[in-house]
This record gives C-alpha cells, structure tokens and sequence, in this order.
C-alpha cells in the first residue's frame, strides 16, 4: 500500500481514495487500512465506505463459485476414452483385468 | 493436440489454495492407479474433477462446446502427463493450472487478446465501470446469491471475466496470472479491480428485478 497521501494536510477526494484501492485490495489489506489519510477518507465517506465493503463482498462471494455448477455431456467422456484408445502414449491396461 | 510450452511442473501452491483444494477420498489411490496405466483410475479421476474442470473452462471461454472441447483436451493432457505429477501440490490445483494453461493457449490460438487494450487503457463506454462519486449508498452484502453472482460474471467482459475466475475463484495470485496472461502485475491488479467494479454495477441492477420477482413469487 502507498504511502505517500500520509502526511498531508488535506483530506483525500474521492477519486484519490479510490485510486489506491487496486493495492489496497492486491495488498489483503481490506478492512485492515493503516495510512491515516485513506483511514481517516473511510471514516468520513460513506459513498467510499460502502465500495470498500461491496468489493470485499463480491471477492468473499467469489469463492463460492469454486464450487462447480456444470456438468459437461456424456459425450466428453465418450471422446476422452477414444482418445485413449487411439494413442498408443497412454500405455492404458484394459478395463477387464 | 500438440502442446508445446506447457507448465507441467508442481506450482508453488499458493497460501490458503491447499486448503481451498483438500484431497478427495479415493484420490491419491486412483492418482497412483492411473499412473500404471489403469483405465478404471481414469474414469475414477475423471468422475472426481469433471465438474471442476468443465465449470473453469465453460467460465473463461463462455461457451458449451469450446468448454467441452477443452475439458477433453485437459483430461487427455492429464492421463499423458500423469507420471510427471509427484504430489507436491493439491492434485486439482495441479490439474486446474494445466487446464488454465490449455484454455490459454487455445485463446491464443484463435487470435485472442487475453487482456483486452481496450478495456485496460481506453474502457469503452458500455464496459467502463462507473466511478462511484455521489451514487447512492446500496449495500451488496446478504443479497446477492450464488445464481446472481455466476450471471454476472458470465456477462463480464471477456478481459475482465478472465482476471476475476482466474483470482477470486480460483486463487491464483496477481503474478501468476500476469505470466499466464502476458501482462504486468499492475495491469493484473487493475483489470480485478474493474472487474469487481463492474460485477457491483451488475448486481445493484440486479437486484429490484430480484426484489420483482420474490414479491410475484410470493403473491
């Protein structure tokens, strides 16, 4: 995370607070800010307060996804297994051992 | 397939990607099965990740029968190069990376720009995310579910989708996915960041025809 809003005078807009969330995020700092200007932007800003929360919702959520939804035709299989067959690389043991 | 320059070395697992990839039962004996060669430990192994591996492919490239294609090619990839796998990682982050790379290079292969100038340096109108100044406090948290969250992400722009599957759903960190996709660890952090950006525009749009379609559901 940047340090370099930390000892100035005026308080960040907006677009400045905004600006550093790219690192702030890559930086797992969510919640976790330590640069007095940004914390001191997060306190008083409720547009960016709300952000801030809402990416860190949608990242959260995001690992639900990891859970898989889909599920690929018959057919998939039924062309791997062709595949294996064909290629001679695979060295695979017949199914009747 | 011919597949040059592919990583079939162990990764460096990412902190917290063991734990978001444990061992399924019946895995490291299947692994260990089909390295011998045994077709049973194929579909064994192929019953374990399809899912996985279909749902990963079906979400970076957003289409039925390239996913599907592409889910044959990794599998067939896998049981070729099994011997190499030693363990060193989750077995799935293994396989999941291989068929990153796979889905990769056959974007590649068909022209595509992975990470897209245009939304990168010059977002277009209709893809930039909107700066938040001024809008109205809306909080995401508790009301956006699983569908809602997979069709917004599906409707992603292709540049952004890639960067956003790749990190918060499936774990790899900002300088893994800058090697994969040839771009710097900023333009990585960036693209996420837009991403995200755009996932929050979506689901705020989302969410009356949501509120719509319970109170309908409930009369």
């Amino acid at each position: 995370m940047t340090q370099r809003n930390s000892n100035r005078s005026n308080p960040l807009s907006c677009a400045e607070f905004q600006e550093q969330l790219p690192d702030l995020f890559a930086a797992g700092a969510n919640g976790l800010i330590e640069d007095p200007s940004l914390l001191e932007h997060l306190k008083t800003c409720e547009n960016c307060s709300a952000l801030v929360r809402d990416l860190q919702y949608i990242a959260d959520q995001a690992k639900q996804l990891l859970q898989p939804t889909h599920e690929p035709s018959d057919n998939v299989w039924k062309k791997i297994q062709e595949g294996l067959a064909s290629d001679p690389s695979y060295a695979v043991e017949p199914n009747e051992k | 397939m011919e597949v040059q320059g592919l990583q079939m070395t162990e990764p460096k697992t990412a902190p917290g990607l063991f734990k978001r990839n444990p061992p399924i039962a019946g895995e490291a004996e299947a692994i260990e099965r089909a390295k011998a060669g045994d077709a049973e430990a194929f579909s064994k192994l192929y019953a374990l990740h399809k899912r996985r591996v279909y749902t990963l492919c079906l979400r970076m490239l957003g289409n039925v029968s390239e996913a599907e294609d592409m889910t044959q090619e990794a599998f067939l990839h896998l049981f070729r190069k099994i011997g190499s796998f030693r363990g060193e990682s989750a077995f799935s982050t293994w396989l999941h990376r291989l068929t990153v790379n796979l889905v990769l290079m056959h974007l590649r292969k068909k022209g595509l720009q992975l990470v897209s100038l245009e939304e990168t340096i010059n977002p277009s109108e209709e893809d930039s995310p909107k700066r938040d100044f001024g809008s109205r406090d809306t909080q995401l948290a508790g009301s956006v579910d699983r569908v809602a969250l997979e069709r917004a992400v599906a409707s992603l722009p292709p540049g952004y989708r890639m960067v956003f599957v790749l990190h918060d759903v499936e774990g790899f960190e900002h300088n893994e996915i800058a090697v994969m996709l040839e771009c710097s660890t900023g333009n990585s952090k960036s693209q996420l960041h837009k991403a995200r950006l755009k996932l929050r525009e979506l689901l705020r749009q989302t969410e009356p025809t949501q509120q719509a379609d319970l109170k309908e559901a409930a009369l």
